[in-house]
């Protein structure tokens, strides 16, 4: 039994190691958790030490048998109490219902660890083993059956309240601490009773506080907010921009009108980007909505199109053009003061494909930046997944039209012999139905 | 021509305030009638006011937009009913154009280009007054109508004001103002309202390719035809093709 007990602090080592360098959330309830391996591994090595001293009776100074008792008995006593405080505390954040049993808890506590501490240990000799018992070691049972009583009752009490992940959880854990306390009752040479709190604090550990888990659980509410933030309701938005729009007209300002009217119309087409997939007259439409804008702001910049109007139906990934263009623009363009020309073409270039081109008459690439680029956009299965920098863009859209098309599909960069750059998007040109 | 009236239906004030003041009524010979800002309001300033034509929001308190027009239909079969919606959702078009609206259009509204909007509809009250005249009285044609039906005839060609004149031997300046004392709209708007529903009808029921499309409305560049139909459509033609295509298909 003594290399069983050493295996379990092993095992619960492990697990809190992974727990702490995790660093979870710090809420009551993990914090109970933290409290709880601790003192299950504190108990565990006073576990083990008494399985020694209670079997070598002869060797051990009673004193020194009698102190391990104590402390092994009372961290038992302690570990339970958890287990209560952290199934009362779950049920808690579950069904909303305060916590009135913790006072009477606490003070049971209490009371258990003075009779722990003061009433007289007494030691069983048998054939099979030695082990405490009489008044000191019935504490412990009592105080057992007290707490798996309350945490049975509670769980029950709110059974229709509690996610059904973790009310199974708990109860599962429960009904294998309540066999195995059986058990140890019955055959008292044993010695089970650190493998059912082990048991117990696992199954806490593998369902509720597996860092993984938790780690899902954030990411999840993140995106939760992520979403909700992207969708303070666009309604809301372009209503208020048309409003605004409409007085500056009332004022006479026809400028500011027609500028918060482009302005309406991208907000309007690019509320459309949970979709993968949009026609290409539609991705044109954000499109010219965004160069307008641009072209507001830069009155030296000019835009060509020039598509074939039978591939406006075409289904092409959505947002692709925009940070091309953009790409162009703010790369191209800006140190040419923002003079110049942007054409974009699309042609039907075989029976099923279309390329789409975005010409820029900028400063084109700087020395070694070609082959960076090209490197970058050739091996875009290998670059990590960026979320800033330059050219997250032209990555992003690489990577979306190889997984959305496939890998024979692609963009890339060439360089004009009149200067500038053109980017190249090869896409499917075939109208798949919806 | 008498002057059109007009209801303006809309919740909100500034939108009224900006049809009101933003678009020039008295140069397309219409006026404003009356404003309502919610359905009961709405349906009773039509019975009252009987406009001939109504700018309608869908999305209205009390009762929907789209409700005041099934109500109001069944008395006054002839009004005119623009919808003016912010939901760019294609089922409420669907809805509005089975209770036979004259014209959809999307907020925001461009005001300056409502205009092509009251033309289509004054071209719709031209060709109405011309079939129930054709019905009744065979005898003798007017001028206007055998120039509008030389138009529909020669849509795929080059024709402009002189070229009318010389066929049928009237003054380019008369011929123009009979545009306007017949129709309501000048001879160019005229002209590019038929070009536009012959090369909607040719999204619709043919296959025929944009460019095809656009040949046989008179654009020798598509381009051109792409631009100017999504001006006075506010969708491209391969769009509007898919889109009404859709909605049958549901």
């Amino acid at each position: 039994m003594l290399r069983m007990e050493i295996a379990l602090f092993f095992v619960l080592a492990f697990v809190a190691y992974v727990f702490f360098s995790a660093g979870g959330k710090n809420t009551l309830l993990h914090r109970t958790f933290s409290a709880l391996l601790i003192t299950m591994l504190v108990h565990l090595v006073f576990d083990a030490a008494t399985i020694y001293s209670v079997n070598h009776l002869d060797t051990v100074p009673v004193f020194i048998n009698d102190a391990l008792h104590r402390l092994f008995i009372g961290t038992m006593v302690l570990v339970v109490y958890l287990f209560y405080q952290y199934i009362a505390i779950l049920v808690e954040e579950e069904s909303g219902k305060p916590r009135n049993l913790d006072t009477f808890a606490k003070v049971f506590l209490a009371a258990a660890e003075f009779g722990v501490l003061v009433l007289p240990v007494h030691y069983a000799v048998t054939r099979d083993g030695n082990y405490s018992d009489g008044i000191h070691a019935s504490v412990c049972y009592i105080t057992m059956a007290f707490y798996l009583f309350f945490c049975v009752w509670l769980l029950l009490h709110s059974w229709k309240l509690i996610d059904p992940k973790k009310k199974f959880a708990i109860g599962a854990a429960l009904v294998i601490e309540v066999i195995v306390s059986l058990l140890q009752a019955i055959n008292p040479t044993w010695l089970i009773s650190g493998m059912g709190l082990t048991l117990m604090t696992m199954s806490f550990y593998l369902t509720l506080e597996n860092p993984d888990i938790l780690r899902a659980e954030l990411t999840e509410q993140k995106m939760s907010m992520l979403y909700l933030k992207s969708q303070v309701n666009p309604h809301f938005l372009y209503n208020t921009l048309d409003t605004i729009r409409i007085q500056a007209q009332l004022n006479g300002d026809k400028k500011v009108a027609d500028l918060l009217m482009q302005l309406v119309d991208f907000f309007r087409l690019s509320v459309k980007v949970d979709q993968p997939m949009v026609t290409l007259d539609d991705e044109m439409a954000l499109l010219e909505a965004y160069m307008l804008l641009m072209c507001y702001r830069y009155p030296e910049l000019h835009c060509e199109y020039d598509i074939d109007p039978d591939l406006g139906g075409v289904q092409v990934p959505n947002f692709i053009l925009q940070p091309i263009v953009e790409n162009s623009v703010l790369h191209g363009m800006k140190n040419k003061g923002y003079r110049g020309e942007i054409r974009i073409a699309a042609r039907k270039t075989a029976e099923d494909r279309m390329e789409i081109l975005v010409c820029d008459t900028g400063s084109g690439f700087s020395g070694e930046k070609k082959s960076v680029i090209d490197q970058m956009l050739q091996s875009y299965a290998k670059q990590p997944a960026k979320l800033e920098g330059n050219s997250i863009g032209i990555l992003n859209v690489q990577k979306r039209i190889k997984l959305l098309c496939g890998r024979e599909y692609g963009l890339w960069y060439t360089e004009n012999p009149t200067g500038g750059v053109t980017a190249h998007i090869l896409l499917p040109g075939k109208e798949t139905g919806k | 021509m008498r002057k059109l009236s007009v209801l303006l239906v809309d919740d909100e004030i500034m939108i009224r305030e900006g049809f009101k003041r933003l678009f020039d009524w008295e140069v397309h010979d219409c006026e404003v009638a009356g404003e309502a800002a919610d359905g009961m309001e709405a349906l009773a300033l039509i019975d009252t006011l009987q406009p001939d034509i109504v700018i309608m929001d869908i999305n209205i308190p009390i009762m929907n937009g789209l409700q005041v027009i099934k109500l109001s239909r069944m008395k006054h079969p002839d009004i005119a009913f623009v919808i003016v919606s912010g939901y760019d959702d294609f089922s409420y078009c669907r809805e509005a154009l089975r209770l036979q609206i004259t014209d959809y259009i999307l907020k925001p509204v461009n005001y300056e280009e409502f205009g092509s909007c009251i033309d289509n509809l004054k071209i719709a009250l031209f060709e109405k007054r011309v079939s129930t005249a054709a019905a009744t009285e065979k005898h003798e044609e007017r001028t206007i109508t055998g120039i509008t039906r030389y138009l529909q005839e020669h849509l795929s060609e080059e024709i402009s004001l002189s070229v009318l004149a010389e066929e049928f031997h009237l003054n380019p300046q008369y011929i123009s103002q009979l545009f306007k004392s017949e129709i309501g709209v000048g001879f160019l708007a005229y002209f590019t309202n038929i070009r536009m529903e012959k090369a909607k009808k040719l999204l619709l029921t043919t296959s025929l390719s944009i460019t095809e499309v656009a040949n046989q409305a008179g654009y020798g560049d598509y381009r051109v035809f792409t631009k100017v139909f999504k001006k006075l459509e506010g969708i491209t033609p391969s769009q509007y093709r898919r889109d009404f295509l859709d909605a049958k298909s549901v």
